[in-house]
This record gives C-alpha cells, sequence and structure tokens, in this order.
C-alpha cells in the first residue's frame, strides 16, 4: 500500500477513534469528579494537612483584608470628625461668619464649613446637656435671664472640615492674613488646630502596617500553602505511579489520569474557604464589640456580614481556596506526570 | 492486522540495535507466540505496537492505523483498541476485580448501564464471577491475570497482546490461562503472546516468530515450536538448529526432551517450562 493511502486510511481511522461526543465528555467529567472525591477521602491524612495550611493561608488573607479596611475606616472617619473650629467675638453676626466661610471655602483644603452664630452655640450647648436638667432649668429659668448672659459671651463658631489634615498651612496663612479673621476671630482663643492628629497619624500607620505586612505574610502564606499541596499531589501521584502508568497503558487520556489530582486539591480549596469562612466569622462577632469600644470602625465590614452580601464573603473565599488547589495542583501534575510513562 | 516493516530501535546510549530491521504480519484473528529469550527484543517489539517506544527505523501498522501518524493525543484512543496483558498483571489495588474491569469500559466514556452490562458477562468468560467483590490482594496469581485479560477484552478489542503472562503462574495455572486466550481467539481476536514457556508454545501448535538478538531468527507459521538454539540451558549442538530453513518436528522435539531431563542430574529433576 502507498505512503499517502495508508496515511489516508489511518487518518480516517483516527478520526472515528478520537470521536468524542457531548454526552462523552459529561460522564467522563463526572467520573473525573468522583475519583476526585474518592481519593480526596483515600488520602485523609495528605488532604487534612494540606486542607488545613489553606486555611491558615485565607485567614491570613481574610484578616489582612479586613484590618486594612477597618483600620483606614477608622482613620477616615477620625478625620471625619476634625473640626478646625475658628472662633469669633461673642455677637459676631451671621453675614461676617458667611463671608469668613466663603473664603474659607475658596481653599483647596477646606472640604466643608458650617458656621454657627452665639444663638445656634447656645442652642447646641442646651442639646448637649439636655440630660443635665438642673443645669438647664438653671439656665432657662426666666427669672435669672441666664440665656442673654451666655448668649453675649458665647462667640460664634467657623468649622471646617478639611481633605488633609497634616497640611493646614493655607488655613493658618488665611486666617493670620486675612482682615476678617484678623479683625473678628476671639483673641483669648486660638483655633483648634491639633485635636486627635496624633490619634489619626497613629491609626493611619497601623493600617499602612496592616496593609504592607498583611500582604507580605499572606504571599508568604501562599507560598507555603501552595508548596504543601504541590507536595502533597506530587507525593501521591510517586505513590500512584505504576497505577497511573496502568492506566495509560489501557488508554486513559491525560484529562482521565490528571483530573482526579485537580478535583483532590480544589475538594481541600473549597473545604478550606468555608472552614476559613467559619473561624473569621466567628472570630470577628467575638471581637467586634471590643473593637468598637476602642473607637474601630467595624461598621462597614459588620453590615456586610449582616447583609445578604455575606454570600459573596463566602463564594470568594471558597474561590480562592480553589485556586490555590488548583494552582499547586497543576503545577505538580504538570511537572511529574510526564515522568510516568509515555 | 499488524504489520512491521523493517523495525530497527536503538535505544539512545546503545550501540547495538535492541530489534534489528525486523518485518512480519501478523493475519486477522492469528493466534502467535513470539519466543525468544531475556534481551532478545520480545518487550521492545511489544512496546512499540503499544506506542510506549517508537521505532529509530521503520513502519507499524495496527489494524490498518501506521503509528507514525499517531500523534501523543491520540495515544490513549490508540491504545482502546488494543487488549494488554502483563506478566505482573497490573491491576488497581485499590479497585476490586469488577472495579478493575469497570475502569477499562469507563475510560472509554461507557454509560453505567452499558457497564454494569458487559462486565458480569467478561467475568463470567474468564470465569471470574463469583470473584468480583474481591481485591488483587485477595486473589491467585491466575485470577489476578484472569482479571487483567477480563479488563483487556472487556472492550472487545481486535488485537489482544499479552506480554509473558504465564511467567509468574504455575503450569496447571499456566494451561488455563492460554486456554482462556484460545478461547478469545476463537472468538475473532487476534492474539500476540510472548513468552519463554516451552511447554505452552510446543503443546498448542500455533504461529512461532522466533527473536535472537533483535533479529528474527525463524518463523513457523503453523504447529510452530520453541526452537532451542539460543538457550543457555541447551544440552545439543546449536548450530545444526541455527541452520536456515531447519525446524524441528513435534516428534523431534519430544525426543530432546526427553534426552534433556534423562542427562540432567537427580538434584536438577525440576520440570522443564
Amino acid at each position: 500500500m502507498s505512503d499517502s493511502a495508508q496515511k489516508k486510511i489511518t487518518k480516517k481511522h483516527l478520526k472515528t477513534l478520537t470521536k468524542n461526543g457531548r454526552t462523552k465528555k459529561l460522564r467522563n467529567a463526572s467520573r473525573v469528579v468522583k475519583y476526585g472525591t474518592i481519593n480526596f477521602g483515600r488520602n485523609i491524612w495528605l488532604s487534612t494537612a494540606a486542607t488545613l495550611v489553606m486555611t491558615l493561608t485565607l485567614i491570613v488573607l481574610s484578616v489582612t483584608l479586613v484590618a486594612t479596611v477597618v483600620l483606614s475606616e477608622t482613620a477616615d472617619a477620625m478625620r471625619d470628625r476634625i473640626d478646625i473650629t475658628l472662633f469669633f467675638k461673642p455677637g459676631t453676626g451671621l453675614e461676617v461668619l458667611n463671608e469668613a466661610k466663603d473664603a474659607a471655602l475658596a481653599l483647596e483644603n477646606v472640604k466643608s464649613a458650617e458656621v454657627r452664630t452665639s444663638e445656634e452655640e447656645y442652642e447646641n450647648f442646651l442639646k448637649e446637656n439636655a440630660d443635665n436638667s438642673l443645669l438647664i432649668e438653671t439656665l432657662e429659668d426666666p427669672d435669672m435671664d441666664m440665656r442673654s448672659t451666655m448668649i453675649s459671651t458665647m462667640q460664634g463658631t467657623l468649622r471646617l472640615k478639611v481633605h488633609d489634615p497634616d497640611n493646614l498651612d493655607s488655613i493658618k496663612t488665611l486666617v493670620a492674613s486675612n482682615i476678617l479673621f484678623v479683625k473678628n476671630l476671639d483673641p483669648n482663643e486660638e483655633p483648634t488646630y491639633d485635636v486627635n492628629r496624633n490619634e489619626i497619624a497613629t491609626i493611619t500607620r497601623w493600617a499602612r502596617i496592616a496593609k504592607t505586612g498583611g500582604l507580605i505574610l499572606s504571599v508568604v502564606f501562599l507560598v507555603i500553602s501552595v508548596l504543601v499541596i504541590f507536595n502533597t499531589i506530587r507525593m501521591a501521584i510517586f505513590s500512584r505511579r505504576e497505577e497511573i502508568y496502568m492506566m495509560k497503558l489501557v488508554g486513559a487520556d491525560r484529562a482521565f489520569i490528571r483530573g482526579p489530582f485537580l478535583v483532590e486539591a480544589q475538594l481541600s480549596g473549597v473545604v478550606s474557604g468555608l472552614l476559613s469562612f467559619g473561624l473569621f466569622y466567628g472570630g470577628f462577632r467575638f471581637l467586634e464589640p471590643r473593637l468598637s469600644r476602642y473607637g474601630i470602625n467595624v461598621a462597614t465590614i459588620s453590615d456586610i456580614l449582616d447583609s445578604n452580601r455575606i454570600i459573596y464573603i463566602v463564594l470568594a473565599m471558597v474561590l480562592a481556596g480553589m485556586l490555590i488547589g488548583t494552582l499547586s495542583a497543576r503545577l505538580a501534575v504538570h511537572k511529574y506526570m510526564r515522568n510516568t510513562a509515555k | 492486522m499488524i504489520l512491521l516493516d523493517s523495525v530497527t530501535k536503538v535505544y539512545p546510549g546503545d550501540k547495538k540495535p535492541a530489534l534489528d530491521n525486523v518485518s512480519l504480519h501478523i493475519e486477522p484473528n492469528d493466534f502467535v507466540f513470539l519466543v525468544g529469550k531475556s534481551g532478545a527484543g520480545k518487550s521492545t517489539l511489544i512496546k512499540m505496537i503499544t506506542k510506549e517506544e517508537n521505532p529509530s527505523f521503520g513502519k507499524i501498522v495496527v489494524g490498518g492505523i501506521d503509528l507514525d501518524y499517531v500523534k501523543r493525543r491520540h495515544i490513549p484512543h490508540y491504545r482502546r483498541r488494543l487488549g494488554v496483558v502483563f506478566q505482573d498483571f497490573k491491576l488497581l489495588p485499590r479497585r476490586t476485580v469488577y472495579e478493575n474491569v469497570a475502569f477499562a469500559l469507563e475510560i472509554a466514556g461507557m454509560s453505567g448501564r452499558e457497564i454494569r452490562h458487559t462486565v458480569p458477562k467478561v467475568l463470567e468468560l474468564v470465569g471470574l464471577s463469583d470473584q468480583a467483590n474481591k481485591f488483587p490482594a485477595q486473589l491467585s496469581g491466575g485470577q489476578k491475570q484472569r482479571t487483567a485479560i477480563a479488563r483487556s477484552v472487556a472492550r472487545q478489542p481486535k488485537i489482544l497482546i499479552a506480554d509473558e503472562p504465564t511467567a509468574n503462574l504455575d503450569p496447571a495455572t499456566s494451561s488455563e490461562i492460554i486456554d482462556l486466550l484460545k478461547k478469545i481467539n476463537d472468538f475473532g481476536t487476534t492474539i500476540l503472546v510472548t513468552t519463554h514457556n516451552r511447554n505452552i508454545v510446543n503443546n498448542l501448535g500455533k504461529r512461532v516468530i522466533t527473536l535472537k538478538d533483535g533479529a528474527i531468527v525463524s518463523d513457523q507459521k503453523e504447529n510452530g515450536i520453541y526452537r532451542l538454539d539460543g538457550e543457555s540451558e541447551t544440552l545439543y549442538d546449536s548450530s545444526i538448529l541455527k541452520a536456515p530453513g531447519f525446524e524441528l518436528t513435534r516428534a523431534d522435539i519430544s525426543s530432546l526432551e526427553k534426552a534433556k531431563k534423562s542427562a540432567k542430574k537427580p538434584k536438577s529433576k525440576k520440570k522443564v517450562i
């Protein structure tokens, strides 16, 4: 038979042989999942080790993420609470205060500005001390006429919120050079520039540490867990090399042989995703009231955990676990499966 | 069914070829013994048919498929068309007899229903119906080999290749295994068996191809017998056996065996296999 005729026949045969319908593919996929699951159970000690390391990695990852979010939100909230308060002489009119407000708002660093006249400050004072009935009664006693005395001594204020509390030069310059401020500001009371600045700096620093430190730690744990799973799979391949060789000889294709190893690692990923979420959830709920007591802002995370969005967190952790599993199993299978037989 | 055309195989680093310009043709439904001492090239030849190795030169065509054109991705599909039986059985240790046979069908993508239908029939054919739930470790050598044969024929291959299938078995079990292979051959499967087992070869009267140092030294198409040339234990002048076209008759061989037995010392009174 001529070479080209033989080639034609061979190609025809191979085409028939390799024809794989969708049903067959689905069947094979379900068998791969079945064998992967069986192997996961049979190698329970190795699976447990891999799962635990992966769980640790996922916990470090999630704690890093949460710490970064919580600390930077706390810093933001504190920054938001900062009022740079400028005190005007008692009795300064609303018109002057509004002019001062416009001048301040013209500055780039000023986010918002609020004015309060002496009357408003007095009303605010009453509100803030509403639970002190003796004080309120004394102040509001019509016979004593404390109200007008108080108003005449209380300063009007301009409260500024800024974008960057570390860079207040523009405001200081305005206060020192603008005639409106120079004339009307109460010389007896300095503007409050420095309230909470140190605390904010500390929190910001911690947020930065959490971000970079956590990132480094996460990478370290990620590498460790990839290595552990990689070695787990490598050992499994090594101990089953005869079996793999035999499977190849009876015609199992690569996907059929490799698939169960991938499924095994992915199962470790799923279990560790769920486990780490459980631990994270429990830990967070336990620490939440304690953290709040220290003024740490846990509201965002707390809101997510209380809403339907919790499912995204679970999914993200399970997916992250599966990703770590798939990555390490693929590496191991790719590197070691080739050597078992053609 | 199997055609080798001037096939030579040289392993990297070796000076001598493992197979040297071997040509042979095995017809459909043939039962062929491939004999020769260790290192003669039997396993290399089998490995090339199963596409574990590629020839350095020459062409191999199996069941109409020219192996030159079988790419890596085709190999599993190609192997599913062959039944292969090994000396060391190569069963999956953590699966039962039933599961070992079913595995061969699973990888071919057969449905669960088809598998449940086929496996009991195949186990019945090899006489293992009552051992279906046992693990390989619980079986005797013969039962293990029967399981391996059941696995290899479950997909009803056109060709069954058995590499030293009786090497680890006692004579009685060996002959049972060969009977089973014969039965499978009667169903229309082409069978190629490599063996050292002289009794089996001589009793069956099938085609016998003898390999020596990687080359075919004899191809007895009918009533073939295991030629003694090249055997280390031979008591006879092997030069006459090497003469071209020389073939021993059955009568010759039995008288030679007798002479050989009587010449042996009492302590080495073991059976000549």
